[in-house]
Order: C-alpha cells, then sequence, then structure tokens
C-alpha cells in the first residue's frame, strides 16, 4: 500500500456554517476516554466506561474582523452560555466529522512584539458524528 | 477584486510608512543605497504557510529592514543609526510583528563604507484572486 500522508493544509473546519480556515492555525479533535481495569482472580479485565470529546482549536484573534469568530463565541458565551454550536470538521476530503460544541469566552490580548492569538479548548456535547466516503 | 502581490500589499505599505523618517527607502534590494537608508528585503524563512486548509494561500511573511548611515565618525554613525533604527520601529505600521534588531557592522558598498543592521518584522499576507 502506497504511504498516505495528509496535513493540516487538508483541513477544513466551520463553526456555526462559517469557514474559519483563513484565522485557525490549528484544529484537533480528540477523545479521552475512560478505561477501568479490574483485577480479578483469573486475569485483569478491562471495561470503558466513558468518553468525553474536545476540539482544541489555534488561531490568530480576529476581533474587529468581518464574521469574526471571537466576537460570535464572546456574544454566545455570554447570551446563549448552554447552547451548542454546530462544528464540522473535515480531516481531508471524503472524511468529515460533525459534532456541537459550547460556547467559550476567548482569552483577549497577548504580548506586546507577537501577533495576538486564542487558544480555546471547546468541550463536545455528546459524540461527534463521522461521514467516510 | 485584483490580484493581490506581497509586493502591493505587504513591502510597499512597509516603505511607504517608513518613508517619513529615512531619507531614502527601498521596497527591495537596492544595487547602490544612498545613506541614510532603510531597504525592506525578505527574511529566512521568507513565507511560512501557517493556516489551514489550500483553497487559499495565507502566508506569514517574515522581512527584515535593512537601516544604513553614513560612519564618518564612529560615535556619531552609532549614534545616528541607533536613533534612526528609533524612528523606524514607531512608523511601522500596525499588523506587523516587530522582532529583534540585529548590532550594526560596517559594510563596504562600492567605494563608500557604511554602517548597517536589520530589524526582523512579519506580518500576515492572504492572497486574494
Amino acid at each position: 500500500m502506497a504511504t498516505t500522508v495528509i496535513t493540516g493544509r487538508d483541513l477544513a473546519m466551520t463553526i456555526d456554517t462559517k469557514n474559519y480556515d483563513e484565522q485557525a492555525t490549528s484544529a484537533t479533535l480528540s477523545c479521552d476516554v475512560t478505561i477501568e481495569t479490574y483485577d480479578t482472580l483469573y486475569s485483569k479485565a478491562y471495561k470503558s466506561i466513558d468518553s468525553q470529546w474536545t476540539f482544541d482549536v489555534e488561531m490568530l484573534a480576529d476581533w474587529g474582523a468581518a464574521n469574526s469568530l471571537c466576537e460570535a463565541m464572546w456574544s454566545a458565551a455570554e447570551v446563549n452560555p448552554n447552547t451548542t454550536i454546530a462544528v464540522s470538521l473535515t480531516a481531508v476530503t471524503g472524511a468529515v466529522f460533525t459534532f456541537n460544541v459550547l460556547p467559550l469566552f476567548p482569552s483577549v490580548g497577548g504580548s506586546s512584539p507577537d501577533a495576538q492569538t486564542v487558544s480555546m479548548s471547546f468541550t463536545v456535547v455528546g459524540t461527534p458524528t463521522e461521514t467516510f466516503s | 477584486m485584483p490580484a493581490s502581490s506581497i509586493l502591493t500589499s505587504v513591502r510597499t505599505p512597509l516603505k511607504t510608512a517608513i518613508q517619513g523618517v529615512a531619507a531614502n527607502t527601498y521596497d527591495s534590494v537596492p544595487e547602490a543605497p544612498i545613506v541614510p537608508f532603510a531597504a525592506v528585503t525578505p527574511s529566512v524563512p521568507y513565507l511560512q504557510p501557517t493556516f489551514l486548509g489550500k483553497a487559499n494561500v495565507k502566508l506569514k511573511v517574515n522581512l527584515v529592514i535593512s537601516v544604513g548611515v553614513a560612519i564618518y565618525d564612529n560615535q556619531s554613525a552609532l549614534d545616528n543609526w541607533e536613533k534612526l533604527v528609533i524612528s523606524i520601529l514607531a512608523a511601522v505600521p500596525s499588523g506587523y510583528e516587530v522582532g529583534d534588531v540585529s548590532n550594526p557592522i560596517p559594510l563596504t558598498i562600492g567605494a563608500s563604507e557604511i554602517l548597517a543592521g536589520e530589524i526582523q518584522l512579519s506580518t500576515y499576507y492572504t492572497q486574494t484572486n
């Protein structure tokens, strides 16, 4: 089988149906699975009991821009903190993950000589839906 | 919308912004700069793709402003160079990250000797059309 390489340039991301590729420098969907281990008299036994998904985004701050993600997140976290926002993450053409996240207040500011950046770690509500084609 | 370029979107606006403080400004490598001067030139690495996706070309552009003054007298040359660098730093427009400033060193260009150093800068560029 030929080696397959996909990179961050293959990613595409929409939050609340708006595309934010041009601001985002990193986007990662990951799952923390809790697995209990039981020492039985016979041997060890394992049981997956829980999973929690998170969506981590790093981006250049876009305060003041049209369709600003920072401003949209701030408003959503302020007005509707318990209303989920739809997210679509395309790993590469043919592998799309859709899920819902709760809004967060983005951080504001940065160090003096550098670009202002924002890191957001969204809690995913439920489990992502995958579409492989 | 006309196609953008790094020259018109990044280097020329920077050159225009520092024109008020440096007597001679260039947005590319000059063949024979006339002192005092500031020249906006590429740094290493020059262009860095840093964003997600490949629908559009989006880059971090790393630049240096080479700053040179006449070197008739060591003490006044360094003082002139420092004053010119500080005035350029004040004139750099928003949207450009200001980095470190190198030490000035004597250079011989043609028949004349100058005192020259570099200001590191970077900004972000999106290709349109």
